[in-house]
């Protein structure tokens, strides 16, 4: 049912219209000297402002930016090794698994290794790209992640869109304890070897779990979460079938 | 807290600006009349010509194109929101003032179009006319005292006939012409309904806005703004200066609606409403709509002019003037004294903005209606009471009272709630059905 207005007639003050203006003018008044002379918080969380004396809410959008959620998917990055070059193996799963087909790889070899190779190109094409992941869930290496936390920048030409691995390569570097270039003869130097070995940690076999996903974010988690919320039958019923 | 000191310390700068901006107005003014009278010319003639410059060009002027500003960032602040700060000067919006240049830029550099079957002389001459008679208006206004500037009797008004009223009468209903004219020329149905909009509402509230007034004339017995200004300034009900707030409530009140309707804003924007016909200046564009949109400003201003001289106590600093005259020099009085005025004018215009943006745009039935059946009566009841207590009592004492009498009455109805609460309780009451609820009405 649509909310019913309460309409009821005009009483003798209000047709005179001048003093309800007069009340509208107090009101909008105060309003005025509030956000006019007083500072306005700037907390990017607009609900924890303190609004107390300025009520302006306006969030003044490139100095000010609201985070986004944890589980945002980002523009693209290839993530380093220690020493700096990428994590990437030129394997070419992300590029087939790419639905848009915005990913271009080139491989090469690494000149003083017999397996290893490395993407001597690695392009993609923001433009293209319809961000849906998929690229991060295949790499094998987690080597390409979305979790910069930042959506792609505007740019006055089409070209500045499609970025290559010079521009991909950046963010905190990552090494996970099986990784191949750790465990074997490895061209790296010994003293960088030693960091990453130092730096290693277990490699997460589900790919969206927290280990290599964003920090923070995890489907296992929020799906427990949800179960519990379900109540418990649903969990009871599980374990009776289980038993 | 900080930005609550930094903005008091914006408006003491500017206010302090004003005093000084005011005492070189003067001297100017005073430097040209003693130039004059070495010629041989009347010494008038010389302080007119500066106080043209001066006052009409850069006050007047200044003052409108900042409102275009002010228009923009204080109805953010009224509306929650922040408003115009893009355009940055070191890192500092500045209040949004860059805008006034950008928007200058703007508007002479775009490409002006003309509509074909246009009427070419009126379509040229409209803007002008707009623009031209509300700036005469301010002519007669008296921004600041008549005080002894370099030997020469000077006051910052351009020109002081005995008829300042009347002239502003007139002028007010030429500037009628302007909206209608630029309706007429454009040859296009929308413009030519705000034109003829604006005609008849302009028409409408020049009767009140007239009638407003005559009781002032009664109250001072005089039709010249710099004696009405004076006589603002004796004493009435003991310290109580005998301004025309005070003696004239209603007066003011009705006049200051109609001086509303006659610059055309919110609510009673009719001839321009945006919403459905654009407005008479729909075929203008370039630095001809800039006029067009100008004057509205300037008659926001102007006519803030000429309610404060008339009802506000005009160039008189009310509070302290008494020191303020004897231990001031002439000229920093006089200048002291515009800024008071300057100040006044600046709250009137905050309260026409405010007005504008608070209240939607009246169904033209109910405009008509407004002017001919609440001001219309109001200000001929206005016009006998005054007559009558002048009459009764030439001190004007009686008036006064009356005024206090009526003031307190307003601030009783303003004040006196009749409806808030009972909101809670009317919702709880609608269990049998809304339509028969309207029907029983």
């Amino acid at each position: 049912m649509p909310y019913q207005l309460d309409n009821p007639p005009l009483d003798a003050r209000e047709k005179l219209y001048f003093p309800e203006i007069f009340r509208a003018i107090g009101l909008v008044a105060r309003t005025f000297f509030r956000n006019a002379f007083f500072s306005r918080d700037t907390n990017p969380d607009i609900l924890e402002r303190d609004q107390r004396l300025n009520r302006i809410t306006t969030l003044a959008y490139p100095e000010e930016k609201a985070p986004y959620p944890s589980a945002y998917r980002g523009l693209h990055r290839l993530v380093p090794r220690v020493d700096g070059s990428p994590r990437c193996v030129a394997c070419y799963m992300c590029a087939t698994a790419c639905p848009a087909q915005c990913i271009y790889i080139e491989a090469a070899e690494v000149p003083d290794d017999p397996i290893e190779k490395y993407p001597k190109k690695f392009v993609i094409d923001e433009l293209r790209c319809v961000v849906c992941g998929f690229c991060v869930e295949a790499c094998p290496k987690d080597a390409i992640r979305m979790d910069t936390g930042e959506h792609a920048p505007p740019t006055y030409t089409r070209e500045a869109q499609v970025l290559d691995e010079k521009q991909l390569l950046r963010g905190p570097p990552v090494s996970y304890d099986h990784d191949p270039w750790l465990r074997r003869d490895s061209r790296l130097p010994a003293r960088d070897l030693e960091r990453m070995r130092d730096l290693a940690r277990p490699f997460a076999q589900d790919a969206t779990d927290e280990a290599s996903q964003t920090p923070g974010f995890s489907v296992r988690a929020l799906a427990s979460e949800a179960r519990a919320a379900a109540g418990a039958p649903d969990a009871g019923k599980l374990a009776s079938r289980k038993s | 807290m900080k930005r609550l000191f930094g903005m008091l310390l914006v408006i003491a700068a500017v206010l302090g600006g004003l005093v000084g901006l005011f005492a070189v107005f003067y001297l100017a003014a005073g430097w040209a009349a003693g130039l004059f009278a070495g010629w041989g010319l009347p010494a008038f003639y010389g302080s007119a010509i500066v106080n043209t410059l001066t006052l009409m060009l850069v006050v007047v002027m200044v003052t409108a194109s900042l409102l275009t500003v002010a228009e923009r960032k204080w109805s953010a602040a009224m509306q929650d929101r922040i408003g115009a700060n893009r355009i940055l000067v070191f890192g500092s919006a500045l209040g949004g003032v860059p805008y006034l240049l950008a928007d200058a830029l703007k508007m002479l550099t775009k490409e002006a179009t003309y509509p074909a079957a246009r009427s070419w002389i009126l379509f040229e001459m409209a803007p002008v006319q707009a623009f031209a008679s509300t700036f005469m208006l301010f002519a007669v206004v008296p921004v600041g005292p008549d005080i002894e500037v370099l030997g020469q009797k000077v006051a910052l008004m351009v020109a002081n006939p005995d008829v300042g009223l009347l002239w502003i009468f007139a002028l007010a209903s030429l500037a009628v012409y302007g909206t209608t004219l630029a309706g007429w020329a454009s040859n296009n149905r929308a413009a030519m309904l705000g034109g003829v909009r604006g005609a008849s509402q302009m028409i409408s509230y020049e009767v009140s806005l007239g009638l407003a007034l005559v009781g002032v004339m009664i109250a001072y017995r005089t039709l010249n703004l710099q004696e009405m200004t004076i006589a603002q300034g004796a004493s009435v009900l003991g310290p109580m200066p005998a301004i025309g707030l005070l003696l004239q409530p209603i007066g003011f009140l009705v006049f200051f609606a109609s001086a509303f309707a006659e610059t055309k804003r919110a609510p009673f924007d009719l001839p321009e409403g945006e919403s459905e016909i654009v407005g008479y200046f729909m075929e203008y564009s370039g630095m001809k709509f800039g006029m067009l949109f100008l004057a509205e400003f300037v008659e926001v201003v102007v006519l803030s002019g000429v309610v404060v001289a008339v009802f506000l106590g005009g160039w008189h600093p009310i509070l302290f003037e008494g020191w303020l005259r004897t231990h001031l020099h002439p000229l920093a009085f006089g200048a002291v004294g515009a800024t008071a005025f300057m100040a006044k004018v600046v709250v009137l215009c905050w309260l026409q903005l405010t007005i504008r943006w608070l209240l939607p745009r009246f169904r033209f039935d109910q405009i008509q209606g407004l002017c001919w059946k609440l001001l219309l009566p109001t200000a001929l009841l206005n016009i006998f009471v005054t007559g009558a207590a002048v009459l009764l009592d030439p001190s004007l004492k009686l008036l006064a009272w009356i005024g206090v009498a009526e003031i307190v009455a307003i601030f009783g109805v303003t004040t006196a709630v009749s409806r808030a609460p009972a909101q809670a309780s009317g919702h709880g009451g609608h269990g049998h059905g809304h339509p028969a609820h309207a029907a029983g009405h």
